[in-house]
């Protein structure tokens, strides 16, 4: 099988039952199936939230969705290393079936987090003091003449002698004399631990797992500064993780006051009247009325009832599941969404509003002199000065 | 209107943008403004110290922080700065260059930054958009900024087939353009050979609008940094003249929606370019320009505003699509960077305009670069219900 960042489209199915998030698969019993070319196919079961099979098949049979794709594209989108919109909207990946269903399953699994190839002691170990020479900095050893002596236990331990003197650093592998410092530890991990800043000298020092003899004030202060700090080859001491995304719905009360103008175009919805208002300058009607008119920067005053039938100027047919920003739910799809240019409003003084859902089809949009579909309004029986006082409207026959 | 001469000129040194994309759970928001700021800075060759005021924008209610300039102060560097911040609906972009601009012009700072931002994935874009409506009664009509009407418009008047033709085509334009931008979010590589099938195949949306000729919804920023001319003329060897800008508002009104042309309304994108182009003595703004950045949320507003941009006659601006003038190497290349239905940051969008347009007069936008001289720039922003920001940019101080 071939590999795309190192993994291969197996590595992403074998590790679903360790992936899977039943937070994101409640209430859900279906099949999926995955159609990888070149690699093979797979079906994955969930029953009743939990998941109950990920297997290698031979044909794709009684799955809701069935998603194909290439090995590198399916990969990707596991990993996050391909947009999976773009995928789709570039058609590398298909979905067959249930194209709602199958979306689901991005809640069902934690992305794929590509693990790093970790060090063991003894390579971290080789590569600190096999970078200390390199790491030396000439100028900052004036006057310095001292050896630094590590002593460290366990399996992956081993002596070591650093020695600075006249600008120049040596390292041995053995300890002689008597160094100017010596750092014991009972364990080359913790030492390694300790340059990498996941453990403290303290807590190794009180722990009793480490010791230093000798000018313990020099290694603290000049070692810093004549050494370039140790670069992690990992890029971070632990593997890659996955960062958290905090999941918020923020839902405030709010009152909004109407004033006298649109205050009393609601309370004609509430009396099923419609009224606009005419500007002193132009003539124009503003539908709902408004308290000036922006065009001619004057107060409108003349409040005139219109309709309440008119003609369709326009409709936008929805098709897109748009949620409702007022309540999150997603508005059932088609719906008609229009522009009504009620009876005593000229040119494109048009009201906006809803058609009655199995009439789409019926609706003639108007253009230029053209004369669009005849509608009515349809009111609710208890009406509370409210835009929703109207229904829909529907067409007049 | 009035309108007065600047002060004194003012000159864009330097332009950082991040890739725009819809995965940027690595960042947060501040991490994800000082990709673009230290970008910026790197390339006008200053330090936070050089800048005197940052302008900061964005849409709220996209990601649901009020005032998110407190927090995005960790990355726009505006610590212990003059910082101004501004939305302005989706021309918010647009209008922090305006702002500034004016600010430098005004002899008020020397060197100001424009931070313009958006994290789409972090909100919700469509309830963010219909929040923007008047509550009193039009927000519970409202569902964002999806409409059909303009694909409407251009259908009825020049028939379905040519319109879904031209739309396609310029959407394949812009693709083409995505793909040589290493910082666009979309770029699928898609081939005139596709037009008849994705006809058929792309969902619709709102009437004849389909999903792919609709812009992204991305994370990005984009930091502009504006130098007075001594300034610029010092500290940068080719900077990017700010000739004028406009800004023209309007009323909310819904009444550009499947209109009477009998009864003509004011549109904001003629009625600005009018002003613009008149006000600058540009008599003929199609020959005059050499690069238009438009901000086109999808490819059947783009053909539909052409027309209007540029004053256009009867099917001028469907001709100059189908003859792929609009294209790098046509007569007037729209968005060699593939434009906003290839990135659409919200916030950022139109600074982006602005950033890109800066680029191609200065020569340095890398692949997606006009290979002719780009001499004269124009910069377009659009927001709620027709708002407009036109910004011209030029190569010479010579006007």
């Amino acid at each position: 099988m071939a590999e795309y960042w190192g993994i291969k489209v197996e590595d992403i199915f074998n590790t679903m039952q360790e992936r899977f998030r039943p937070e994101g698969a409640q209430g859900v019993t279906a099949s999926y199936g995955y159609d990888i070319a070149g690699e093979g196919k797979w079906k994955v079961t969930v029953y009743n939230g939990t998941l109950a099979a990920v297997e290698r098949v031979d044909g794709i049979t009684g799955c809701v969705a069935t998603m194909s794709a290439d090995g590198e594209t399916f990969v990707g989108v596991n990993t996050g290393k391909v947009d999976a919109t773009n995928a789709f909207m570039g058609g590398k990946v298909k979905v067959e079936g249930d194209m709602g269903a199958f979306g689901k399953t991005g809640r069902m699994f934690r992305k794929f987090v590509i693990a790093k190839k970790e060090m063991s002691t003894r390579e971290y170990i080789e590569d600190m003091f096999g970078t200390i020479v390199s790491r030396f900095k000439p100028e900052e050893a004036e006057d310095v003449d001292a050896s630094f002596a590590y002593d460290l236990g366990g399996p992956d331990g081993g002596t070591w002698t650093v020695s600075v003197k006249d600008k120049k650093c040596t390292i041995a592998t053995t300890i002689e004399g008597n160094p100017t410092v010596t750092l014991e530890f009972n364990d080359a991990k913790d030492y390694v631990d300790f340059i990498l800043g996941k453990i403290d000298a303290q807590t190794l020092l009180a722990a009793g797992k480490g010791s230093a003899k000798g000018d313990i004030n020099l290694i603290q202060t000049k070692w810093p500064v004549m050494f370039e700090k140790y670069k992690d080859p990992m890029g971070g001491a632990v593997p890659e993780q996955e960062l958290l995304v905090l999941k918020k719905i923020i839902s405030v009360n709010q009152k909004y006051a109407t004033g006298p103008v649109m205050g009393r175009f609601l309370k004609g919805l509430k009396d099923k009247k419609i009224y606009g208002n005419r500007c002193p300058k132009c003539g124009r009607i503003q539908l709902p009325p408004r308290e000036m008119c922006a065009e001619c920067r004057v107060r409108v005053s003349e409040f005139v009832e219109v309709g309440p039938k008119g003609e369709v100027r326009y409709m936008d047919v929805v098709y897109y599941a748009l949620p409702d920003p007022l309540t999150g739910v997603a508005r059932e799809t088609p719906y008609g969404s229009i522009m009504i240019l009620l009876d005593g409003c000229k040119g494109n003084e048009t009201l906006p509003h809803f058609i009655r859902k199995d009439q789409i089809e019926k609706i003639e949009m108007g253009w230029n002199e053209k004369k669009g579909t005849r509608v009515r309004p349809v009111w609710e029986e208890k009406r509370a000065g409210d835009i929703w006082d109207i229904k829909y409207f529907e067409i007049d026959e | 209107m009035a309108h007065r001469k600047k002060n004194r000129n003012v000159g864009i040194i330097g332009v950082g943008q991040t890739k725009h994309s819809s995965h940027r759970e690595d960042v947060n928001q501040p991490e994800m403004i000082y990709e673009a700021v230290s970008l910026a800075l790197q390339d006008a060759n200053l330090t936070m110290n050089d800048v005197d005021c940052v302008v900061h924008g964005n849409m709220e209610l996209f990601e649901m922080i009020h005032q998110p300039d407190m927090w995005h102060m960790l990355g726009t560097g505006a610590y212990g700065k003059d910082s101004i911040r501004i939305t302005t609906g989706g021309t918010s972009g647009a209008t922090i260059s305006c702002a500034a601009d004016n600010l430098v012009a005004s002899g008020m700072y020397d060197i100001v930054m424009a931070i313009g931002f958006e994290k789409l994935q972090e909100g919700h874009t469509t309830a963010g958009i219909t929040n923007m409506a008047d509550p009193l009664w039009f927000r519970k009509i409202q569902a964002g900024a999806l409409t059909g009407s303009s694909a409407y418009d251009v259908s009825r008047e020049f028939g379905l087939e040519r319109a879904n033709r031209v739309s396609l085509t310029y959407r394949i334009i812009m693709d083409k353009h995505a793909c040589l931008n290493p910082n666009a979010h979309r770029a699928f590589g898609l081939d005139f050979s596709q037009i008849d099938d994705l006809i058929k195949s792309s969902p619709k949306l709102v009437g004849d609008l389909k999903l792919i000729e609709m812009c992204s919804q991305s994370d990005g920023a984009c930091a502009v940094i504006y130098a007075s001319e001594k300034k610029a003329k010092e500290l940068s060897r080719r900077p990017v003249w700010v000739r004028d800008h406009i800004a023209i508002h309007k009323e909310e009104i819904f009444t550009i929606f499947g209109y009477n042309r009998a009864f003509p309304v004011t549109k904001s994108h003629k009625f600005a370019a009018e002003q613009l182009f008149k006000r600058n003595d540009i008599k003929d703004p199609l020959n005059y320009f050499d690069v238009f950045e438009m901000y086109d949320p999808a490819s059947w507003w783009a053909i539909d505003w052409l027309r209007d941009f540029f004053d256009l006659k009867g099917d001028e601006h469907l001709r100059l699509i189908e003859d792929k003038e609009v294209m790098i190497g046509g007569k007037l290349p729209i968005n060699p960077s593939g434009g906003v239905i290839a990135s659409n940051p919200i916030g950022a969008t139109a600074l982006v305009r602005v950033a890109e347009a800066a680029l191609q007069v200065r020569g340095g936008a890398g692949d997606h670069q006009i290979p002719t001289p780009v001499n004269h720039a124009l910069a377009s922003g659009f927001g709620g219900t027709m708002w407009t920001v036109l910004t011209m940019l030029e190569k010479e101080l010579n006007w």
